[in-house]
C-alpha cells in the first residue's frame, strides 16, 4: 500500500488541500443585517438575572422587556440631551403608587406575549424576581431589590426564629438543575441550632448546599400547620445529615426537639410568600417597599429585573434556555444566531405587543474590542453604530455628521487608599487633586468634550447641586503639601498609580504622573494590571492610587454616593466618615425630594473635602452613527433602545 | 503493523504530554491572582460562596485537581466561567473550525506561493526573478506578521478598498489574514524548494531525462518537484506549530472568533476552564500534526523508518 | 636496506609530514569561516549594519536625543516629522535658578526675602526638569546622560520621526526602545544557550537511559504550545504577591520576561548539541582526556562543548531574531514589556492603533516598524551567511 500511496502522494496532498479550502471558505455566511453595531465585547450572558454590564444591557433590553422601559422623553436640555424616563411603554401599560410611595401596583398589558405565544403574566414577574433573588442564582445585582419588603432576608438567608420559611426538599425532577424546584413546604421556623460562631469556620462557609448565612452549618426546626389545627415538627439541615459538624451539633444539642429524624434538604429560606412581591391576579403585579424609594421606577426598567420564561427555563435548564434554538423571550427582538466573540443576530419579534412600531428587521451585535478596528469598520460601512472611537481621532470625527455625543451619567475618577501614609492625610489628597490639570486631560487626551470634574456626582441629576473640590492650582497644591509637612515633595515616598490595561487609562496616568512630578516634586510610578487582577488588587487594598470609573445605574445621586459608606463593598478606599454614613441612611427614609437633595449635597461636599477620591472628568457618550439611521437621540444615560431605531429609505435626503 | 506500533507509541507520549501540560497549567492558573469570579461590582460574601460552590472552587485543591482531571479524561471541560451561557466544549466547537479554516488557507497560501517561487528561482537561477524572490522570502521570514498585517491593511483596505477591515464570515474577510499568516512560511518554503530543486536538478538522471528528449516543463515538474517535496514536508511540522501561534495575533487584529481569540481572552479574564480547554486542544493538535508529518515523511521517502 | 636505514627514512618522512602540518595549520576553522563570510556581501553589509544598530542602542544616552518620556500634550501632540529644532531648556532653567540664588545672597542672612528665595531655589532644584526627562536610568546611563549634557548642552535632534499622541518624540522612543528589544534578544538567547548546550551536552555524553529520558522530555516540550504558557506566567507575575517578592530582590518583571523567553527557546539547541556530542564522544581526544583522569563534567564542558561551538553559533543566529520577534509579538499583544519601558513591539502596537482610513499617523508605525524589520532582516541575512560560512552543507536547512 505504501508504494501506491507514495506514487500518488503529491496528488493526494493536492486533493486534500482543495477539499479543505472548499470547506474552509464555506463556513456559514449570514445574509447582511439591516443594522450592525459594535457592542465592544462579548456579552457574558443573556440571562437577565445573571448579567451585569453595559454591553449585556444593550442586548437584554432588545431581547426582553421589563415592567417599564427607560426611553428618551421630553425636550432636550441646553446641552442637547433628552432626559430618559422609565415609562409604562413595556410589559406594563400603567402603574400606580400608594400615597406614602411604598407600594407599587403595575398593570401588565393584556396583549403582552412570549415569543412562543404564551401570555406574559404577573406570575411570570413574580417567579422571575423570585429566581433573581434566590441565593442559588447568586445574581450579582440582587441587592437592587433589597428595597422590597423582606427581599434581603430571602436572598441572603437571614433567618430568625419565628420567621415563616419555605423548605425545598431534595427531590428536584432534574438532577443538578435548579428549576423546576423540588417540593416546597411552608412552615414556621421554631429554632435554629448552630454552633456558636467561631471565626475559623469562615473557610467552610459556602460549602456545598448550605443555606445558612454564616457560622457553619445549621439545623432548622420547622413547624408545619396542617388544616385541622394539628401541627407537625420537622428538623432539617442543608448539608449532608452525616456531615461531621452536623453530627457534633446533634450530639451536643440539649433542647427538647427530637433530632433523630434529621432530614437533608436543598434549602431552608425565608418564605417568598412573605416577600413584598405579589401577583394579585394575572395582570396585577404588586411590589411593597421598605421605604419610599423615589427611583424605584428606574429599577423596574432595569434589565436584570426583566422576566424570563419559566416553562423553557425549567425544560432546558438555566444555561441552555438562552440558546438561540430554545430561547423564549418577550422583547422587540428574538435571538436568531449566536457566534461566540463574533456576533449575535437579532431579528424582529412579530409577536411583540408593539411590533408595528419596530422598524428594524435584523440586527447584528458585534464584539470587537479594538477601538481602531471598530472605527475602521464603521468608516468602511461595515458598522452602523460605533460606541467608542479612539480618542486620538475624536477631533476629526467631531466634525462629521455621524457624531452623536453628549455628557451622560458617568464619572472617571481616582481612588486613593486612605490607609496608606502619607495618603491618610487629607491635605496630601487635596494637594494631589489640585495638582492635576484636568482641563488639559479633557482637551488633549480624551478630547470628546468631556467635562473636567470638580465633584463626583455628574451635573444634570434632577435637582442635585454638586459638591466642589477646587480648580487646578499648582501653587495652592504646593502650599497644601507643605502644610502637610512635605514641602516640595520632600519626604514623600514614590506614589504608585494603578490602572487596568487600556491605552487611554495609561495615557491619563502618564499625564498625571508628569503633573505631580512637575507641580509637587513627587515621584510617581505606574502599574498596570489586566481587569481581573486589577479588581482583586483593589479589593484587597494593595494600591495607593487607582484609576476608577462609575456609571450611574439610575438617574439619582444615590447611585454615586451610597458606595462610599464605611466598609461598603465598592468603597475600597478604607475611607470612613460617620456624617456621611448617617446622611446616606437618612436619605433613604426622606420623602421630601428637596430635603433629600439637600442631604446629598451636604454629604457629597463632605466627600469632596475629605477627598478619598479625585474626580477627573465626566464622561460624554461618543457615538458614531450612520446618518441613514433615524431615532438615535443623545440622552442622559446613553441608552439607545434598538426598537426605536429605523432606517431612512435611500434617496430621501 | 509497524505503523500501528508507531501510532500507539506516539499516542502514549501524547497522553503524557497532555497530562504534564494539564498539571502545569492547572496549578499555574490557580496561583494567578484575580479569580474567575471577579466582576465589575464586588460580590457579597454569600453570592461569592454560592458561585464558588457552583464551579467547585471551594473544594480542597487536590480534590479540584482530580475531579477536573477526571472530567478532562472524559473530554468534558465543564462550563465556561466567563461565557456563562456556554460550556467550554461548545466554545471550542465554535472556535476550532474557524482557526482550522484560517490555518488551512494560510498553509495553502504558504505552500503554493512558496513552492511556485522556489521552483522559478531554481530554474532561473541567478536571474532577477531568483534574486527578487529570495529577497522577498527573507523579508517574509524577517518581518513579524503583525507588521505585515498593518502594512497590508493600509494598502488593501484603506487605499485600494479591496477588502473589509475585519470580521469573519465571507471569503473576502479571510484572504488578508490567511495571507499574513502564511507569509513567513511561504518564505521558508520558497527557500527550501529552491535548494531542494537545485540539488535534484544537478543529478545525473535529470540529464538523462533531458537527453531522452523530455520537455523542460516535464522534467522540472515531474522529477525536480518530487525531490524538492521532501524538505518541504519535513518542514510542515514546525510550520503548523508556527501557524497555530501566529494565528493568535492575527485573529486579534482581524477580529476573528477562533481558538486564539478565545484563549487570549480566557487567559486575560481568568476563565480557567476555557483557557485549559483551549491549551489542551492546542497541545493535542500540535502532537497529532507532528505525528502526521512523520507519517507522511515515511510515505514519500522510502529511506525513512518509523520509530 | 638495514633496519636503521628504514628507521631513518621513516623519521624523515614523519618530520616532513610534521613540517607540512605546521605550515597548513595557519588556517583554523574560524579564520576559514571568516574568510568565506567576508566574501558574502549581503552578510557583511548586514553585519556592519547590526554593529551600528547595537552601538547606537548601547550609546543612546550619549546621543543628543529628546526625552523619550517627556510629554507635551498641549503643544506637540502627534506632530508629523519635522526639522524644527528643540531645546531641552535645562540651561535656561539652571541660569534662572542661579540668578535666584545670587539674588538671595544679596539679602541679609535670616531675612524673610532671603528665606523665601532660598525656598524657591530649593524647590527648583527639587523639581529639576532632568527628572522629568528620563525614567530612572541606571548608573551607567546616568553617567552617559551627564556626559551628553556636557557635550551638547540643550541641543536636541529635531523630531525627525514626529511625535506621538502624548507629544513625545518618536525618534528618541525608537532609540530607547531598541535597547529593550535588543537586550531581550541577546539576554534571552544567552539563557537559551546556557540551558540548551548544557542539557544537550550532558544528555549526549551520558547516553543510555538518561539520554533517552532527557530527549523524550524534549519531545514532550516540543508539543507544548509555549506561547500560551508564557501568557499564563506573565499574568502570574503581574500579581501583587509575586511582584512584591520580585521587587524585594530588585528584579523587575522585564528581567523575568527575558529569562522566560530564554527558557523556552533552548529545545532545538539541546537536540543539535546532543547530536554533535554523540558523534564526538568516541573521538580520541576524549579518550585521551579520560586517561589523564578528567572528570565527566570536565570532559563535557572543557572538551566537548568547545568543539560544538560552530554549530551552536549557527543556531544562535537563528535564535536571536526569533526571540526579538517573540518579544515584539508579546508586547504587541500587551503581555510583554510594560510602560514606562519601551520596546519596538510596544511602539508598533501604539502605531497600529492610530492607523485609520480618515487619518493615518503613519510616522507612529513606519519608523518603529522599519527599525524592527531592518534589524530582523539583517539578523536573518547574517545568520544565513554565518551558516554558509561555517558549514556549507547546512545551507538553508
Amino acid at each position: 500500500m505504501v508504494p501506491v500511496l507514495r506514487k500518488y502522494f503529491p496528488a493526494l496532498l493536492m486533493l486534500l488541500a482543495v477539499i479543505s479550502v472548499v470547506w474552509a471558505i464555506n463556513l456559514g455566511t449570514l445574509p447582511p443585517a439591516d443594522f450592525v453595531f459594535n457592542n465592544g465585547t462579548e456579552v457574558k450572558t443573556i440571562d437577565p438575572a445573571k448579567a451585569t454590564g453595559v454591553p449585556e444591557g444593550r442586548v437584554i433590553n432588545a431581547l426582553y422587556e421589563g415592567l417599564l422601559r427607560s426611553v428618551p422623553d421630553g425636550e432636550p436640555d441646553d446641552l442637547g440631551r433628552t432626559p430618559t424616563k422609565p415609562k409604562p411603554v413595556a410589559m406594563s401599560d400603567s402603574y400606580s403608587v400608594s400615597e406614602d410611595g411604598s407600594v407599587y401596583n403595575f398593570h401588565i398589558r393584556e396583549n403582552a406575549t412570549w415569543t412562543n405565544g404564551d401570555p406574559v403574566t404577573a406570575e411570570d414577574f413574580a417567579w422571575s424576581w423570585m429566581r433573581f433573588l434566590h441565593p442559588e442564582t447568586a445574581s450579582e445585582y440582587n441587592y437592587q431589590l433589597f428595597y422590597v419588603n423582606n427581599a434581603k432576608k430571602f436572598a441572603l438567608v437571614e433567618l430568625e426564629e419565628g420567621d415563616p420559611v419555605e423548605v425545598e426538599l431534595k427531590d428536584r425532577p432534574v438532577q443538578g438543575q435548579m428549576f423546576p424546584r423540588g417540593t416546597i413546604r411552608r412552615g414556621q421556623l421554631l429554632e435554629i441550632i448552630q454552633a456558636a460562631a467561631e471565626d475559623d469556620h469562615s473557610e467552610d462557609d459556602g460549602h456545598g448546599h448550605g443555606g445558612s448565612g454564616g457560622g457553619g452549618p445549621a439545623i432548622y426546626v420547622v413547624e408545619f400547620q396542617s388544616s385541622d389545627q394539628h401541627s407537625e415538627v420537622h428538623v432539617y439541615t442543608t448539608v449532608d445529615s452525616d456531615d461531621d459538624e452536623i453530627q457534633s451539633l446533634v450530639q451536643s444539642y440539649q433542647g427538647e426537639t427530637d433530632l433523630t429524624k434529621l432530614q437533608s434538604v436543598e434549602h431552608v429560606l425565608f418564605d417568598f410568600d412573605y416577600v413584598g412581591i405579589k401577583a394579585l391576579s394575572t395582570h396585577q403585579f404588586e411590589v411593597s417597599l421598605n421605604s419610599p424609594t423615589p427611583y424605584f421606577t428606574e429599577l423596574a426598567a432595569f434589565y436584570p429585573l426583566h422576566p424570563v420564561h419559566r416553562g423553557s427555563l425549567e425544560k432546558h435548564g438555566d444555561r441552555e434556555f438562552t440558546k438561540p434554538e430554545f430561547i423564549v423571550s418577550n422583547g422587540p427582538f428574538v435571538l436568531r444566531e449566536r457566534r461566540i466573540r463574533d456576533r449575535l443576530r437579532l431579528v424582529k419579534n412579530d409577536r411583540y405587543w408593539n411590533a408595528e412600531n419596530v422598524s428594524l428587521n435584523s440586527i447584528d451585535v458585534l464584539a470587537i474590542q479594538s477601538e481602531t478596528t471598530s472605527l475602521n469598520m464603521f468608516l468602511n460601512g461595515q458598522l452602523d453604530w460605533d460606541t467608542k472611537p479612539p480618542n486620538t481621532l475624536i477631533p476629526i470625527l467631531k466634525e462629521r455628521d455621524e457624531w452623536v455625543s453628549t455628557p451622560f451619567l458617568a464619572v472617571y475618577f481616582y481612588r486613593i487608599n486612605t490607609s496608606k501614609p502619607p495618603l491618610d492625610n487629607p491635605l496630601v489628597r487635596q494637594a494631589l487633586n489640585m495638582a492635576i490639570d484636568k482641563q488639559s486631560i479633557v482637551d488633549n487626551i480624551v478630547k470628546g468634550g468631556q467635562v473636567p470634574a470638580r465633584s463626583l456626582v455628574p451635573p444634570g441629576m434632577n435637582g442635585h447641586q454638586s459638591g466642589y473640590c477646587g480648580e487646578y492650582n499648582p501653587q495652592e497644591a504646593q502650599r497644601l503639601l507643605a502644610e502637610a509637612g512635605f514641602p516640595n515633595g520632600k519626604g514623600l515616598p514614590t506614589i504608585e498609580i494603578l490602572y487596568n490595561t487600556l491605552d487611554s487609562h495609561r495615557d491619563i496616568a502618564e499625564v498625571i504622573q508628569q503633573d505631580w512630578k512637575k507641580n509637587l516634586g513627587i515621584n510617581v510610578s505606574l502599574r498596570n494590571l489586566e481587569w481581573g487582577t486589577y479588581l482583586d488588587t483593589l479589593r484587597i487594598g494593595d494600591y495607593m492610587v487607582s484609576r476608577s470609573g462609575w456609571i450611574g445605574d439610575y438617574a439619582d445621586p444615590n447611585t454615586f454616593l451610597d458606595m462610599w459608606v464605611t466598609d461598603g463593598p465598592n468603597n475600597q478606599t478604607k475611607w470612613s466618615n460617620s456624617f456621611f454614613d448617617e446622611g446616606i441612611e437618612k436619605a433613604k427614609y426622606e420623602s421630601d425630594p428637596t430635603e433629600r437633595m439637600e442631604i446629598f449635597r451636604q454629604i457629597e461636599q463632605k466627600l469632596m473635602d475629605e477627598q478619598p477620591i479625585i474626580p477627573i472628568y465626566f464622561y460624554v457618550s461618543t457615538n458614531m452613527v450612520n446618518t441613514r439611521i433615524k431615532g438615535f437621540t443623545a440622552n442622559l444615560q446613553d441608552v439607545h433602545p434598538l426598537h426605536l431605531l429605523s432606517i431612512e429609505p435611500e434617496g430621501s435626503e | 503493523m509497524q505503523v500501528l506500533t508507531f501510532l500507539l507509541k506516539r499516542f502514549g507520549w501524547m497522553i503524557i504530554t497532555v497530562w504534564i501540560v494539564f498539571t502545569i497549567s492547572f496549578f499555574l492558573m490557580r496561583q494567578i491572582p484575580g479569580g474567575p469570579l471577579n466582576g465589575e461590582r464586588v460580590l457579597s460574601e454569600a453570592v461569592r460562596a454560592r458561585l464558588e460552590a457552583r464551579y467547585n472552587l471551594d473544594a480542597p485543591i487536590s480534590e479540584q485537581y482530580f475531579s477536573h482531571l477526571w472530567n478532562t479524561v472524559q473530554l468534558d471541560f465543564g462550563p465556561s466561567f466567563k461565557l456563562q451561557d456556554y460550556t467550554v466544549n461548545e466554545v471550542l466547537a465554535q472556535g476550532f473550525p474557524v482557526s482550522v479554516a484560517l490555518g488551512i488557507l494560510g498553509m495553502v497560501f504558504a505552500i503554493t506561493i512558496g513552492m511556485t517561487s522556489g521552483v522559478i528561482s531554481a530554474v532561473r537561477r541567478n536571474s532577477a526573478y531568483d534574486y527578487s524572490f529570495m529577497l522577498m522570502a527573507t523579508l517574509g521570514i524577517a518581518i513579524p506578521n503583525f507588521v505585515l498585517a498593518a502594512m497590508l491593511i493600509v494598502i488593501f483596505v484603506f487605499n485600494l478598498q479591496m477588502f473589509p477591515a475585519a470580521g469573519w464570515g465571507d471569503l473576502s474577510q479571510i484572504i488578508l489574514p490567511a495571507f499574513c499568516l502564511g507569509a513567513p512560511f511561504a518564505g521558508y518554503i520558497a527557500r527550501l524548494t529552491r535548494t531542494g530543486m537545485l540539488e535534484v536538478l544537478s543529478n545525473d538522471y535529470i540529464r538523462t531525462a533531458y537527453a531522452k528528449g523530455l520537455s523542460p516543463r516535464t522534467v522540472v515538474l515531474k522529477h525536480g518537484l518530487r525531490g524538492a517535496l521532501l524538505p518541504v514536508v519535513s518542514y510542515l511540522g514546525p510550520a503548523i506549530a508556527g501557524i497555530l501561534t501566529g494565528s493568535l495575533v492575527l485573529e486579534r487584529i482581524f477580529v476573528i472568533p477562533g481558538m486564539g481569540s478565545h484563549f487570549i481572552e480566557a487567559a486575560i479574564q481568568r476563565d480557567y476552564t476555557l483557557a485549559m480547554g483551549a491549551l489542551l486542544t492546542y497541545t493535542v493538535l500540535l502532537f497529532v500534526m507532528n505525528t502526521l508529518v512523520d507519517l507522511a515523511y515515511s510515505i514519500i521517502d522510502p529511506r525513512v523508518k518509523l520509530e | 636496506m638495514s633496519i636503521s636505514d628504514h628507521k631513518q627514512t621513516e623519521l624523515e618522512r614523519l618530520s616532513a609530514i610534521l613540517q607540512e602540518a605546521h605550515e597548513v595549520q595557519g588556517v583554523s576553522l574560524w579564520a576559514d569561516a571568516w574568510k568565506r563570510l567576508k566574501r558574502n556581501k549581503a552578510a557583511m553589509f548586514s553585519l556592519w549594519s547590526l554593529i551600528a544598530i547595537v552601538l547606537l542602542a548601547v550609546f543612546t544616552p550619549l546621543l543628543p536625543l529628546q526625552s523619550p518620556i517627556y510629554q507635551d500634550v498641549k503643544n506637540r501632540e502627534l506632530l508629523p516629522p519635522q526639522m524644527e529644532s528643540y531645546s531641552l531648556g535645562i540651561k535656561e532653567y539652571d541660569q534662572e535658578t542661579e540668578r535666584l540664588q545670587s539674588e538671595a545672597q544679596t539679602h541679609a542672612e535670616g531675612s524673610t526675602e532671603r528665606e523665601a528665595l532660598m525656598a524657591e531655589v530649593d524647590a527648583r532644584v527639587q523639581k529639576h526638569p532632568i527628572q522629568l526627562y528620563w525614567n530612572d536610568p541606571g548608573f551607567i546611563s546616568n553617567g552617559m546622560i551627564s556626559l551628553r549634557l556636557m557635550i551638547f548642552g540643550d541641543f536636541c535632534i529635531p523630531s525627525l520621526f514626529g511625535t506621538d499622541k502624548l507629544g513625545r518624540d518618536v525618534l528618541s522612543r525608537v532609540f530607547w526602545g531598541s535597547r529593550v528589544s535588543l537586550a531581550c534578544g541577546f539576554i534571552a538567547t544567552f539563557v537559551s544557550l546556557l540551558i540548551g548546550v548544557s542539557y544537550g551536552a550532558i544528555s549526549g555524553y551520558l547516553g543510555g537511559w538518561v539520554d533517552n529520558l532527557m530527549m523524550r522530555l524534549v519531545d514532550v516540550f516540543y508539543s507544548i504550545p509555549f506561547i500560551f504558557i508564557v501568557i499564563f506566567i506573565m499574568s502570574f507575575l503581574s500579581g501583587p504577591d509575586v511582584r512584591g517578592v520580585l521587587n524585594e530582590y530588585g528584579v523587575g518583571q522585564i528581567h523575568v520576561f527575558f529569562l522566560l523567553i530564554g527558557a523556552i527557546y533552548w529545545l532545538t539547541m539541546a537536540r543539535v548539541v546532543r547530536g554533535q556530542v554523540i558523534s564526538l564522544k568516541n573521538e580520541q581526544f576524549i579518550e585521551a582526556a579520560k586517561t589523564i583522569g578528567a572528570t565527566r563534567m570536565q570532559i563535557v564542558f572543557r572538551h566537548l562543548v568547545p568543539n560544538v561551538m560552530g554549530i551552536v553559533i549557527v543556531y544562535l543566529t537563528l535564535t536571536i531574531p526569533a526571540v526579538i520577534r517573540f518579544e515584539a509579538f508579546l508586547s504587541f499583544l500587551g503581555m510583554g514589556v510594560q510602560a514606562p519601558d519601551i520596546s519596538w513591539g510596544l511602539l508598533v502596537n501604539e502605531g497600529v492603533q492610530v492607523i485609520t482610513i480618515i487619518k493615518s499617523y503613519w510616522w507612529m508605525i513606519a519608523f518603529s516598524g522599519l527599525a524592527l524589520a531592518v534589524t530582523l532582516f539583517a539578523l536573518n541575512f547574517l545568520g544565513d551567511g554565518v551558516r554558509d560560512a561555517l558549514d556549507p552543507k547546512l545551507k538553508n536547512k
